[in-house]
């Protein structure tokens, strides 16, 4: 019996996998979320910042990661917009231009904010820290056009912006190793103030970053947008998606659990 | 159009997930759409937003004043940007098997250019700033500050630090006390990796949710 | 010509890159903007190397008839749809994204989404307490897993409600996070920067050549 369960066909497991997502998609829970610290850093920073201040937003992330930092971006970019925040948007990453694009536009259209006015999007530039390191002397040099070709000599909000002294706040939105790049070669360097929301996966190497403040914040994948959808009072999908991810973490807790049991009695028997 | 899209993206959604049952041509087919797909996205951003700002518009703007019927207002200043456009096609010499030891020009430089970059930086960032956040915490102890769960806590971190160190300190043999703190020191890794393991079960299953979402809301909502 | 030319190379742009960012004077504030410079126009040459790679390894394929040979046709269709119409008309044209929502998109996020099945499989089989180290491992793992979604504090509220704290769940993961977890991450950190150094100081002085490869 107990071999026969161990030896389960895996297909069955992922019918269990399934199904742990499928039923809270017809039947969505709505569970109470508690916002983290280091969320709650990030906006706290930005509704602090005056009207007329700026962030640039690094979309670093691309359709691999797109459930977890997608909600992450929109529920920024709508407290930026009704902040009067302006907002740079850019990449690192090169298959991030048309998901940013499309998302920035969306949620301008919803906020009424004007392009070139309250957000301008720059597209992707390939290098790094190149690319890092050579906006800290002009970003003008770096991207001569926004992503619709647009000069930036023509783009009234990048008037008055020449590199990071303008810009109040970084946010990397990073599924890679974009945002350690961030805090060694913009915040190390220009002092630049860095703010991260990331993919579950490199959360954990994150936080020795946040304890010595090199990052103002940090959201931690679908909790993490989950917990700004709150903070802003509009739950969306990142408020759904932690909502039903519920069942199949706890799924695998029940997985493991019981796997171990099995391998506690296994043990015990051939002892 | 959208609905259209919406049964493209469904019918290659399905796919991939057929592989759950066991591989098959419609994965395989799907698979390597994607890597063909994921080259080309790569090579139309690289060409538009890398080469041609990056080598084709300052090419352009060096040799535009030698072009006939051209005033030569810019000069001879622009030419200078040729050399690194000239080096960095020397990455194309990977297809030539004679020429291809000519790519080590460019990575050499860009190999020098990283390493001469990360020097200072990654000792700022990474050294001295996470030193610092180690130690710092005392300072409020001195200060009287930290409750006792804080001067515990600012105790662990010292301590974690440490012995995660003495776990990747390989000059000198694990025996005695270096033994122990090496051992505390794997016990701190641990309980990082099985941190991480729960960050990213949320990460996949965050992508799956996202799936099934648009299969059940997107595309049978097309249909009902 | 063909090994010291690079050696040199390397020194070169190290050693002016290193030093030009001690000092700010302007003479060396100018070299280290072209250099950056240099470096920056350089970089999408390099994004060229590993296309060309993927290229040479379907045309083998298909040359060789090794097996799914078939399939590198598709790869190449994939290929060239996206480059006939984003060469021409650039990412911006609505057909160029219409093809990446509505194809790479849901290819790329389903074939990551199918982890999932695979973790939670492997869980049920593989994640053990089988020493004093891998219960660690299990124990903050199925803390953290619990913790980032919020019926884990459900759960804590009502079958421990007799505690005197709250949302246990994500207060433990937050710990965990912030504490035992960061004393190793940062141990990481520190180990791992150190070694970064010395690689580079390795290979600015010519130690370390490993980039030039084999023959002369």
């Amino acid at each position: 019996m107990l071999s026969k369960l161990m030896n389960l066909d895996r297909r069955v497991i992922f019918i269990f996998v399934a199904l742990a997502v499928i039923i809270p998609t017809l039947l969505p829970l709505n569970l109470p979320i508690n916002v983290s610290e280091p969320t709650q850093r990030i906006y706290d920073y930005i509704d602090a910042l005056p009207a007329g201040s700026t962030i640039m937003i690094s979309f670093d992330y691309g359709p691999s990661s797109l459930p977890e930092l997608n909600p992450m971006a929109k529920a920024v970019l709508r407290h930026c917009f009704d902040k009067d925040v302006r907002v740079i948007g850019m990449t690192l990453y090169a298959f991030a231009p048309t998901l940013a694009d499309t998302l920035i536009t969306e949620v301008a259209e919803e906020a009424d904010a004007v392009n070139g006015e309250d957000y301008v999007f720059l597209g992707f530039r390939p290098g790094g820290e190149q690319v890092m390191l050579r906006m800290g002397i002009s970003i003008g040099s770096v991207f001569e056009k926004d992503y619709t070709n647009t000069p930036l000599t023509e783009i009234s909000m990048m008037k008055d912006i020449t590199n990071y002294d303008q810009i109040d706040l970084i946010l990397d939105l990073a599924s890679g190793s974009t945002t350690d790049l961030w805090i060694t070669y913009v915040n190390g360097k220009y002092n630049q103030q860095i703010a991260a929301g990331v993919t579950g996966v490199i959360v954990s190497n994150m936080y020795p970053y946040l304890q010595t403040k090199q990052l103002v914040g940090l959201m931690p994948g679908y909790l993490g947008a989950s917990e700004y959808e709150k903070l802003i009072g509009v739950p969306e999908k990142g408020t759904q998606g932690i909502n039903n991810a519920s069942p199949v973490h706890v799924l695998i807790l029940g997985l493991v659990i019981i796997g171990n049991i099995v391998f506690f009695i296994q043990r015990r028997r051939e002892e | 159009m959208e609905i259209f899209g919406i049964w493209i993206a469904a019918f290659l959604t399905l796919c991939i997930y057929s592989f759950l049952y066991k591989d098959n041509p419609f994965y395989r087919f799907a698979e390597h759409l994607f890597v063909g797909m994921s080259v080309g996205y790569g090579i139309v951003l690289s060409v538009h937003q890398g080469f041609i700002p990056f080598a084709w518009e300052p090419f352009w703007a060096a040799v535009k004043p030698f072009w006939p019927g051209v005033p030569r207002e810019a000069g001879w200043s622009g030419l200078w940007k040729l050399i690194p456009i000239g080096v960095g096609l020397l990455f194309f010499s990977g297809v030539s098997p004679r020429h291809t030891w000519l790519i080590r020009y460019p990575t050499a430089i860009l190999i020098g250019f990283g390493a001469g970059l990360s020097i200072p930086n990654v000792l700022r960032a990474n050294i001295f700033e996470q030193t610092r956040g180690t130690v710092e915490p005392f300072a409020s102890v001195h200060a009287g500050t930290l409750s006792g769960w804080g001067i515990f806590e600012a105790v662990l971190m010292v301590a974690g630090v440490i012995c995660t160190l003495t776990y990747f300190f390989f000059s000198v043999e694990h025996r005695g006390p270096l033994k122990w703190i090496s051992k505390v020191g794997i016990a701190f890794l641990m309980i990082g990796f099985g941190s991480a393991f729960g960050n990213t079960v949320m990460g996949r299953v965050a992508l799956l949710i996202q799936r099934v979402d648009f299969l059940i809301n997107d595309w049978i909502g097309t249909i009902f | 010509m063909k090994r010291q030319v690079p050696l040199v190379l390397c020194f070169l742009f190290g050693v002016v890159m290193c030093f030009t960012q001690f000092s700010p004077h302007s003479f060396s504030q100018s070299i280290y903007d072209e250099v950056v410079y240099w470096a920056l126009i350089m970089s999408p040459f390099a994004l060229a190397v590993g296309t060309i790679t993927l290229i040479q390894t379907h045309v083998i394929r298909i040359r060789r008839r090794t097996e799914h040979w078939q399939y590198s046709f598709v790869v190449f269709a994939g290929l060239l749809t996206m480059v006939a119409i984003g060469l021409p008309f650039g990412p911006q044209h609505p057909a160029f994204a219409w093809l990446f929502n509505n194809v790479q998109v849901p290819l790329d996020a389903t074939m990551f989404s199918l982890l999932a099945f695979l973790i939670a499989s492997a869980a049920f089989r593989a994640f053990r307490a089988r020493t004093f180290e891998a219960s660690l491992l299990l124990i903050s793992a199925m803390i953290v897993l619990i913790g980032n979604v919020p019926v884990g504090d459900l759960i804590w509220n009502t079958v421990l409600s007799w505690l005197p704290w709250d949302n246990g769940a994500s207060e433990a993961r937050q710990w965990i996070l912030g504490n035992p977890n960061l004393s190793a991450r940062r141990g990481i950190i520190l180990g791992v920067s150190l070694g970064v150094i010395s690689q580079a100081i390795r290979l600015i002085l010519g130690i370390e050549r490993s980039y030039i490869g084999g023959g002369d």
